[in-house]
């Protein structure tokens, strides 16, 4: 075992430094900025529309029934200032209980509904409660009370018009609609990263096809090693890649102000340590079964142009086990969420978002050992497929099978 | 007792699809010797050596290496250049020969330093920081062979060694070949060129349409042939033809003939009575490629030099 491991670790080191060490990889490492760029640009204001116009959010406002009344028909005329893309959150009213800041605060720590900010007290000591993400909608409320009172005043009775006390709070918790975009950020940036980053195990072996070394290799080592070496070795580029730009991502967060209030809104239901390792270690599985998968294939390709060709439906496959694993995260708990949590290859991004929003620990442990039994068959399975692959003198696998459609006979690795 | 041979094989057959490219072959290569394994190009040599060394598995028959019938299990102990040549283009010299090393088990240090030593007294010192892309094709050739001996290994199994050397490097070659068999080494290489086999080799196997033909030394080989004699009459009759053996032809003014199996004095002493004289007589012992033409067949044995020519000439 131990001469396994030392002698894959020989291939992977070299399949490690001649990735890592080529001025393309300087191109390949900087990439994602290109996309960022662009994602700037187009996020912008994509961001401005959804923050207000997120239809999961409401406001409320605790009063008795006359001035509820009031508020209530003030906001039907100021609502209509609105487009309709940009309105407030929609307002409910309640009726006060013994004590409404604590009923206020317990509105907004809510985790069922995402209630943003309240406004309680009544007219003569109105206060305002807002989440860190409610701002504007306690901007609202502030006016809506402003523009009811002054009118009540100038219709009634004089005096001074109280104005609201505002005051923030964090959210102890997180909010459902913050979580769901954490599992779904969680499950974007896998599938981007071992779409990126798997892919390339499918051209690996052209380079030691083309040059031959794959024959100094097949000779000094058994195939399994050497599959091995180079699965891991290419799994040692995407760490650094994944490192790398994880800590530019943790520098930069660290740099903005006020993000722990946002952060909070987003906190995974398991905390935020558990679930970046989990991340991690989810992106390991997920590249390792689909790293082997697409070795033990891009194996079977003769020339550059059979892999070329093979890109296509590797790149269909992984979007398939992406849009699996979303829809899965979109309806935590249903049969299909456990369907892709427990399908192979859709299993590490799907129990990544599963992270976010529920906060058990053991289904990770058994996912995880789940994974890591296929991520054993798949090596185990694509180690054979491969030496099968490389060795064999003779068609190639594609033209055994394009002969066997057309003529019905055949066999499919001659 | 005889020590254990270094690699022995049983009846190994190897399917290609429906065809059997290798049918049958047995070969045993005693400890400590030179062996070669002669054959034309696609004779199935190439594919005995990838299942004598496990590389790939025979349909059928059995095989021992080292004394394991597990080859890949000694593996370390085996040094392997292949027929095709390949070398990561852009790592230089020594750590190509350091990295060959590592994939056998030498550790990365020794590998290092072994090269140094050894390129410097294969006269490639000035290359062994240069990278392979930038050495010639027979340079890179001679640093991957250095480093399928780097981890000295006790058997050193070498697919077409030769092709691609120009002489001068042919001729190192053999000196290496040699150096290892003397450091206690079993050298197993393939060939299509005699003359390297006939120098070499203390015993050599002969495959051709993926069949052992023939098995032994080359004295023993040649001596499956009788002796030949050239004899040059010094009065040359109409009767001589007649009296020399049936097999007797023209040849560079003279006769040539096997000689036959008692012996020439008969013969002799009959031409002398018969006043046909002796103006010249000299037997020799049959060539490697007389022997080859007799156990393969002539077209074999002119496909096999035509290869050799090609390459030459390339």
């Amino acid at each position: 075992m131990m001469r396994f491991l030392r002698k894959a670790a020989v291939i992977a080191r070299r399949d490690f430094l001649a990735t890592v060490f080529t001025p393309a990889f300087l191109m390949f490492l900087l990439a994602p900025l290109f996309m960022l760029a662009f994602a700037t640009v187009g996020g912008t204001g994509a961001r401005m529309i959804a923050d207000s116009g997120d239809e999961s959010r409401t406001i409320v406002v605790i009063a008795d029934a006359p001035l509820a009344a009031q508020l209530d028909a003030e906001d039907s005329r100021m609502r209509a200032l609105f487009p309709e893309p940009v309105a407030p959150p929609p307002i409910e009213i309640r009726t006060p209980g013994r004590d409404p800041g604590a009923q206020a605060r317990a509105l907004i720590e809510n985790e069922s509904i995402e209630i943003v900010a309240v406004l309680f007290g009544g007219v003569d000591d109105p206060h305002i409660l807002f989440a860190p993400d409610g701002e504007r909608s306690a901007n609202y409320l502030g006016a809506l009370f402003e523009n009811t009172v002054e009118a009540e005043r100038a219709a009634s009775f004089g005096g001074a018009i109280a104005v609201p006390e505002r005051e923030t709070i964090q959210r102890s918790a997180a909010t459902i609609s913050g979580r769901q975009a954490t599992g779904f950020t969680a499950l974007f940036v896998l599938f981007l990263l071992t779409l990126l980053l798997a892919g390339q195990t499918v051209s690996v072996l052209a380079e030691e096809k083309g040059n031959k070394v794959i024959e100094i290799l097949a000779a000094a080592v058994p195939l399994e090693t050497v599959f091995f070496g180079k699965l891991f070795g290419l799994f040692g580029v995407a760490l650094l890649f994944v490192s790398f730009w994880g800590g530019i991502i943790a520098f930069g967060l660290s740099l903005m102000p006020d993000t722990g209030a946002a952060l909070a809104a987003l906190d995974p239901a398991i905390g935020f340590g558990p679930f970046l390792a989990l991340a991690i270690v989810y992106f390991g599985m997920g590249y390792l079964l689909l790293g082997a998968v697409f070795l033990a294939v891009g194996a079977q390709a003769t020339s550059m142009r059979e892999i070329q060709m093979l890109s296509l439906p590797i790149t269909f496959f992984q979007m398939a086990m992406f849009g699996f694993a979303s829809a899965a995260a979109a309806a935590p708990g249903s049969a299909l969420a456990t369907a892709a949590e427990l399908f192979p290859f859709s299993s590490p991004f799907a129990m990544a978002a599963r992270g976010a929003t529920d906060p058990a620990l053991w289904p990770h442990a058994a996912a995880i050992a789940w994974q890591i039994l296929w991520v054993s068959i798949t090596i185990a399975i694509g180690a054979r497929l491969f030496r099968k692959g490389v060795l064999k003198s003779g068609p190639s696998f594609f033209r055994s099978i394009g002969k066997y459609l057309r003529c019905g006979r055949g066999s499919k690795s001659a | 007792m005889q020590p254990a041979p270094a690699l022995s094989a049983n009846g190994l057959v190897k399917y290609f699809g429906d065809k059997r490219a290798v049918d049958h072959v047995d070969i045993l290569v005693p400890q400590g010797s030179i062996y070669g394994i002669l054959g034309p190009n696609g004779a199935g040599k190439t594919t005995t050596l990838r299942m004598l060394l496990g590389i790939i598995d025979p349909d059928e028959g059995h095989r021992e290496l080292l004394g394991t019938a597990r080859p890949r299990s000694v593996g370390d102990r085996v040094g392997y250049l292949p027929e095709e040549r390949g070398l990561y283009p852009g790592m230089k010299a020594r750590e190509a020969i350091a990295f060959m090393g590592a994939l056998r088990g030498l550790d990365w240090k020794t590998g290092r330093e072994r090269a140094d030593v050894m390129l410097e007294a294969a006269g490639l010192g000035a290359s062994a920081y240069e990278k392979i892309k930038k050495l010639s094709k027979g340079m890179a050739q001679f640093v991957q062979l250095l480093g399928s001996i780097v981890h000295r290994p006790d058997l050193i199994v070498l697919d077409e060694p030769f092709s691609g050397l120009d002489p001068v490097n042919q001729g190192r070659l053999e000196d290496i070949i040699l150096a290892e068999r003397d450091r206690g080494a079993t050298v197993l290489f393939s060939t299509h060129i005699m003359g390297h086999a006939e120098r070499l080799c203390d015993r050599l196997a002969i495959i051709a349409g993926g069949k052992r033909r023939y098995e032994g030394s080359v004295d023993e080989a040649r001596a499956t042939l009788p002796m030949q004699a050239h004899y040059e009459p010094r009065e040359d009759g109409g009767a001589l033809a007649a009296k020399l053996p049936a097999d007797a032809v023209r040849d560079n003014g003279g006769y040539r003939f096997a000689v036959p199996e008692g012996g020439m004095e008969a013969l002799l002493q009959q031409l002398l009575d018969s006043g046909h004289g002796i103006a010249g007589l000299s037997l020799e012992r049959p060539s490697l490629h007389d022997v080859f033409v007799a156990l393969v067949g002539e077209e074999t044995v002119e496909r096999m030099e035509a290869d050799s020519d090609a390459e030459q000439s390339a």
